[in-house]
């Protein structure tokens, strides 16, 4: 399995705080990973580097089969190669359907002149049915998006992220706010996602991550601080230290 | 039996026929053809003359101000880019035409009165002379660089559409790509406004300073014909230009392309993340609502018969966004009802239309306290109608 991603010897700095530090990281595909940390640790701050949003001040970020510099690309160019994100917060359009959130996420060419002319092929419209009955949301396709509970709106946003059919999936804190069940349905969702994509998870809930079943890399000031199965980075004398001891 | 297989075709499609997903494009349509036809019938030039020619062109003037809103609404409404420099588009595409205007038709003007002498006049001759009929009242008789071609119809008309157009690709590809938003935004835009009308305002720009282009209102090959037929023809004009504008807007905002600017405006760095060059987006609304201003402008102009550079200031793209606001943003028709209504208000009550009223101990005279009324009826719909007159039609459609 070679390395689908890879970041190597990144640092950031904001104002001084040095929130990465020198942090290397790969993921394979198809991978689940799971991403714990303290606060601080600079997990987010590591979603925004692999998805253009922050500028590193060194460091390399190497992407697929053809070693593509990502630290080159724009946004919206890195999520049309292939890596897609999900906020911490849920950010869907609220003041749109849920089709149209879909429609908007599907995998099609994403130029203005394209997407005025665009008219939906049977295949997209069966694309959307389907991610609609996975994500459970199939009642909902013609309800305003603003108008779904908490877990649903996380859900539309998994939903959406398929759509887009990003060979990487980063996912921040999908399981937040969401009740038993729900978090249950997101793990399957999840699991099933990483059987044929790339799947990074950042989540707090260690009984998330244990159902999830996977890697775990544990960031700490910026670092990787210890990776391995759950059960092995729990027993590490460090982690427990500066993430579980608290 | 075997039952036929339910298809993916037949669960609701994301776009249907557009006027049946759209049904107040119809009604807009269709009140604005029965609106025309009952000015027609009416006007003076036309009709049994119940209408003035005056007013005619004022209702032409308005349909003109319906189209830059409905230009407005989309890029702010629509893609929440608070443009305080629409107004500068609508008067460029107005000083574009402007400029054949006084120019083929000073140039009848010269030829006929040197075509009385025995020998014919020469091009230079001709030339000459109407560039001191034009430029004389700013004290220079050269026709500037910009005039070259001001005799051209076709030259002059294809700059009502470029000149706008390139501006605002310009100016918007340098401000998008920066990545200046919200009222950074309108703060720039503003202030390519009033750098443009004070630019304008100078004697040597070659579009006569503070003086303008004047006399607008007389139409070069039609000077035989009255202003009530001219004021009915510009008029329909309006109208149509209004509709297409109204149809091409309402087609571009219903699709996919509708539901990504509305993505932009609502979270653009979601919208980024999803893939799409929101900057491309932006400069392609701002450069196309540009142009539709321009053409506006082309049209409202020689109904006005003058433009000078004071119809460029920023307060102009000012109380642009406000009838956008009044009206309902987000909303076609809305844009429409409130650049009608306030400008109609608005020259109602500064006309001298109104009667002032005596409180006894004061006398409320309209043309003081009109933008008093304004400002406080801007103050009320953005408290108690956050949607805009247009906003109340919900009430009467109630959407699932």
């Amino acid at each position: 399995m070679s390395a689908l991603l890879e970041v190597s010897g990144v640092s950031v700095t904001f104002d001084g705080f040095r929130a990465i530090n020198n942090l290397s990281i790969a993921i394979g595909e198809p991978e689940l990973r799971a991403v714990i940390g303290p606060n601080g640790a600079g997990k987010t701050t590591f979603m925004d580097i692999v998805t253009g949003k922050t500028r590193p001040d060194e460091g390399r970020v190497i992407w697929g089969e053809r070693s593509i510099d990502l630290l080159r690309l724009s946004e919206s160019d890195i999520a049309k190669i292939g890596i897609g994100r999900k906020f911490q917060k849920p950010t869907v359009f609220e003041d749109q359907s849920v089709r149209d959130n879909l429609a908007m996420a599907l995998k099609n060419r994403r130029g203005p002149l394209s997407v005025l002319m665009w008219k939906p092929t049977a295949q997209d419209r069966a694309r959307i049915e389907e991610l609609a009955e996975e994500i459970g949301l199939t009642e909902r396709l013609d309800h305003r998006a603003g108008a779904l509970s908490h877990g649903q709106k996380q859900w539309l946003e998994i939903g959406m992220l398929l759509a887009q059919d990003p060979r990487l999936l980063l996912v921040d804190e999908p399981a937040a706010g969401m009740t038993p069940a729900e978090r249950e349905h997101t793990t399957d969702l999840l699991k099933r996602a990483a059987r044929t994509r790339a799947v990074m998870v950042i989540e707090h809930d260690m009984d998330f991550i244990r159902r999830l079943d996977c890697r775990v890399t544990v960031l700490h000031e910026g670092a990787v601080l210890a990776e391995g199965s759950l059960d092995h980075v729990t027993k590490n004398q460090q982690v427990i230290d500066v993430y579980l001891g608290r | 039996m075997e039952l036929p297989r339910q298809t993916a075709a037949t669960t609701t499609p994301l776009r249907r026929s557009f006027l049946r997903d759209n049904p107040s494009v119809l009604w807009f349509m269709g009140l604005l053809g029965l609106f025309t036809l009952i000015v027609t019938l009416l006007s003076e030039g036309m009709g049994i003359g119940l209408i003035s020619t005056n007013l005619v062109k004022v209702l032409g003037m308005t349909l003109c101000l319906c189209l830059i809103a409905v230009a407005m609404d989309v890029v702010w409404g629509y893609c929440g880019i608070l443009s305080l420099g629409h107004f500068a588009f609508f008067g460029l595409g107005g000083y574009a035409i402007g400029m054949w205007l006084m120019y083929a038709r000073t140039e009848i003007v010269i030829r006929d009165s040197l075509g009385r002498g025995t020998i014919p006049p020469t091009e230079l001759e001709v030339s000459e002379g109407v560039a001191a009929q034009i430029f004389g009242v700013v004290g220079s008789s050269e026709l500037p660089l910009i005039w070259s071609f001001a005799g051209s119809l076709p030259f002059q008309l294809a700059m009502v559409v470029l000149v706008p157009g390139l501006l605002a690709l310009v100016f918007g590809w340098l401000a998008f790509r920066s990545r200046v938003t919200g009222v950074y935004l309108s703060i720039l835009t503003q202030a390519m406004t009033l750098a443009l009308s004070l630019y304008l305002f100078q004697n040597d720009t070659g579009l006569r300073g503070n003086n303008g282009l004047s006399g607008l209102q007389n139409i070069p090959g039609f000077l035989h014909l009255p202003q009530s037929i001219l004021s009915v023809w510009f008029f329909w004009a309006s109208a149509f230009a209004l509709g297409a504008g109204y149809l091409l807007f309402a087609w571009l905002v219903s699709g996919k392309f509708g539901s990504v600017i509305r993505a932009i405006r609502d979270n653009e760095t979601r919208v980024r993340f999803l893939g799409y060059n929101v900057e491309g987006y932006k400069l392609f609304v701002f450069t196309v609502t540009a142009i539709v201003s321009g053409i506006a402008g082309a049209l409202y102009y020689p109904q006005a018969g003058i433009i000078n550079p004071a119809e460029i200031a920023p307060i102009a793209s000012i109380y642009l966004a406000v009838w956008v606001a009044i009206g309902g943003r987000g909303r076609l028709y809305g844009a429409v009802i409130g650049a009608a209504g306030v400008s109609l208000l608005s020259s109602w009550l500064t006309g001298g239309g109104a009667p002032n009223i005596d409180l006894g101990f004061y006398r409320i005279v309209w043309t003081d306290w009109w933008l008093v009324l304004l400002g406080l009826g801007f103050v009320a719909v953005t408290l108690f109608f956050p949607k805009g007159i247009g906003g109340l039609f919900d009430y009467l459609v109630r959407k699932p």
